[in-house]
């Protein structure tokens, strides 16, 4: 080691608060030998220490402390192991009345499973036909319209049952109804009802 | 002890050497109180969080300069520019330089200094910190922290000197 080396590591030496760090012992031994190096590191020393007397020396305003205590927030304690237990019975509790409301809902409202059946009658625009009691061929132009413009279709039988007509799920089967409209067919299709409701998916259509 | 008297004695300990600190980076008296209020809200907030109770003093300097650099970003006056000052120069200031300066001027000085040089030497001058301590405290490499120091250091002199005495040759 040089003066010049350890000139350079010890111009970061601020005295005895990095005397237990091991980056300075050799500079500082070296400086012991070299009195124009010790010279220069007491100046230094010195220097630092003035700086920081200076710069530590500012007082911040006097109300300051109680300000902060003033402003704190009010704490909200969060006991995890208690909030988990919460969650947990909430979830648990959430569970089982889903499952009471669903075995309830199913013994309540009974779900027939779908049926190949044939069915014969007019096929109806079902907006028209509930809201107004629209059917017959002096609506036939509407339904049409209606139909293709994709309002729900119906066929309602001689005996007066009425049927939603669908196609396979996620496909529409409308386009195809809409040039049947008011016309009396037979069409063959799974039946199955939910609440009251009976459904027919079209699986195929013969105009009689 | 209570939750409030706890936070009033954290305060009471550590609210000057933050306001300090805020003081020395942003050179305003009312920003240095802001960052210290804002620091110790932080703490009322997350300071369960701090497992290791033996360093809450570096935690409580990482959140006050964390803020600070987010104020940095907010005004776009973060400056993040190299000092270039070379070992080979160091600057050979007397002792009777720096305690003639005022604690304005050096503020001043210190505030000419880019953002990314101050914190560390502001650590490095006011606070007991280790440089270990020091690169926690600012999420820096050692030696990055070390370098950064030693150059603002001699930028800081530099501009002393210019400001109070001329160098002495080296």
């Amino acid at each position: 080691m040089n003066t010049r080396e350890a000139k350079e590591i010890l111009f970061l030496y601020r005295g005895p608060i990095d005397d237990s760090d091991p980056q300075f012992r050799a500079a500082l031994d070296y400086a012991k030998s070299d009195p124009k190096l010790g010279q220069w590191l007491r100046e230094q020393t010195k220097c630092y220490d003035a700086l920081r007397a200076k710069l530590r020396g500012t007082e911040p305003q006097p109300g300051l402390p109680d300000k902060i205590v003033r402003r704190r927030p009010i704490p909200f304690p969060r006991d995890w192991s208690r909030i988990s237990q919460l969650a947990a019975a909430i979830l648990i509790s959430a569970s089982v009345t889903a499952l009471l409301m669903k075995w309830s809902d199913r013994r309540q409202r009974p779900v027939f499973a779908a049926q190949e059946i044939l069915v014969t009658g007019e096929v109806l625009d079902m907006t028209c036909y509930i809201a107004s009691n629209l059917s017959g061929p002096a609506h036939a132009y509407c339904a049409k319209v209606c139909i293709r413009n994709g309002e729900p279709a119906g066929i309602k039988t001689q005996d007066g049952k009425v049927y939603l007509l669908t196609g396979e799920p996620g496909q529409s089967i409308n386009t195809k109804l809409a040039d049947y409209a008011a016309q009396v067919v037979t069409i063959k299709g799974k039946k199955s009802v939910r609440d009251g409701l009976a459904q027919l998916q079209v699986e195929e259509i013969r105009k009689l | 002890m209570s939750a409030d008297l706890e936070f009033g004695e954290l305060v009471k300990l550590y609210y000057g050497d933050l306001y300090r600190f805020g003081l020395s980076l942003t050179g305003s008296e009312a920003d240095a109180a802001d960052l210290t209020q804002e620091t110790f809200y932080i703490w009322a907030n997350k300071g369960h969080q701090l497992q290791n109770p033996a360093s809450v003093k570096a935690w409580l300097f990482t959140t006050l300069h964390r803020e600070f650099l987010k104020g940095c970003r907010r005004q776009n006056r973060f400056s993040n520019e190299s000092i270039d000052e070379r070992m080979e120069d160091l600057p050979n200031v007397p002792a009777e330089c720096a305690e003639r300066a005022d604690s304005r001027t050096l503020l001043r000085i210190l505030g000419e200094i880019a953002e990314d040089f101050r914190a560390p030497l502001v650590l490095y001058y006011m606070e007991d910190l280790s440089y270990k301590e020091i690169a926690d405290v600012l999420g820096l490499p050692l030696g990055t922290v070390q370098s950064r120091i030693a150059r603002a250091k001699i930028q800081l002199l530099r501009r002393l000197s210019e400001t109070n005495l001329p160098i002495e040759a080296k």
